[in-house]
């Protein structure tokens, strides 16, 4: 695939994160926190009536744009900060930039710079990937 | 979950080589199932999962749990774990049904200040080998432990 500095990524969008996602998600992971499953908590520490989507869920959002782009075993590396809580009903798109292309064992790599935009407030998630580009 | 008072620095530098038993970890095919929708995303072919599973299949596989993860550090409550960043490095892809040995550790560990807050940082690292012994994949957790007072 044709893959240069600067290229955008296709963007993947999810329209509105669903709280019973986060509900399912926390019974697998075994997660105690409730910040996940009752929205009572997360309104006492000022989130309003929304419940706090997993960290790891964000960062999947990240890797659907990947996968979409460069397939579903194209992912090397994926590193994720979590500036900003992701929230029930926000509306997320996944975005990226190739910002370097390199060849390591073999194998022609793109390294972007990753992130999650949020319409009217600073990126929740930001960080970096690694994907196999192929020839 | 409840800690009082802030945990001696010299505790929290101590956790450093802390090691998880350590086990296996298999992605069942509905575990898998779930977590693909979970993230929007339809099922992946060839029987592969999803890299999401690398948040809970290395804890579980080591043989560890978030919440023990959140008393290894004193945390004063569910609500005072910040995520410092999640690294995930594949080396082979995730498949479902394929038994893994998982081992983990704690790497760093220490209590930092800045401008508004005191908290510790803690850094977790587990590995994940296949069923031949291949390194699959290399999951690191950095959390902060938020300090109310001092």
């Amino acid at each position: 695939m044709k893959v240069a500095v600067g290229d955008e990524i296709p963007e993947w969008d999810m329209p509105s994160v669903r709280p019973e996602r986060m509900r399912t998600m926390a019974a697998i992971l075994r997660d105690p926190n409730p910040v996940h499953w009752d929205r009572r908590v997360p309104a006492k520490l000022g989130y309003g009536d929304h419940t706090i989507n997993q960290g790891p869920l964000g960062l999947s959002y990240m890797v659907n744009m990947l996968h979409a782009w460069t397939g579903p075993t194209s992912i090397r590396r994926i590193v994720m900060r979590f500036p900003m809580a992701v929230l029930d009903g926000d509306h997320i798109i996944a975005r990226g930039r190739v910002t370097a292309i390199r060849e390591h064992a073999g194998e022609r790599l793109a390294d972007c710079d990753i992130w999650l935009h949020r319409p009217g407030t600073e990126n929740p998630l930001e960080g970096t990937a690694t994907v196999v580009i192929g020839d | 979950m409840t800690q009082t008072g802030i945990p001696p620095e010299s505790e929290i530098r101590a956790l450093v080589g802390h090691e998880f038993p350590g086990g296996d970890y298999t992605i069942a095919h509905w575990e898998n199932f779930l977590l693909t929708e979970c993230t929007g995303a339809e099922p992946l072919p060839d029987d592969l999962a999803h890299p999401v599973a690398l948040f809970h299949m290395p804890i579980l596989g080591a043989r560890t749990s978030i919440g023990e993860m959140f008393a290894l550090g004193q945390a004063e409550s569910d609500f005072s774990i910040g995520i410092e960043s999640y690294d995930w490095e594949i080396h082979r892809p995730l498949r479902e049904e394929l038994t893994y040995k998982v081992t983990g550790r704690i790497t760093e560990s220490d209590r930092r200040q800045d401008s508004t807050r005191t908290y510790d940082r803690i850094q977790f690292q587990f590995d994940l080998h296949d069923p031949d012994g291949t390194h699959a994949a290399r999951t690191t957790i950095t959390w902060t432990y938020g300090r109310s007072s001092k």
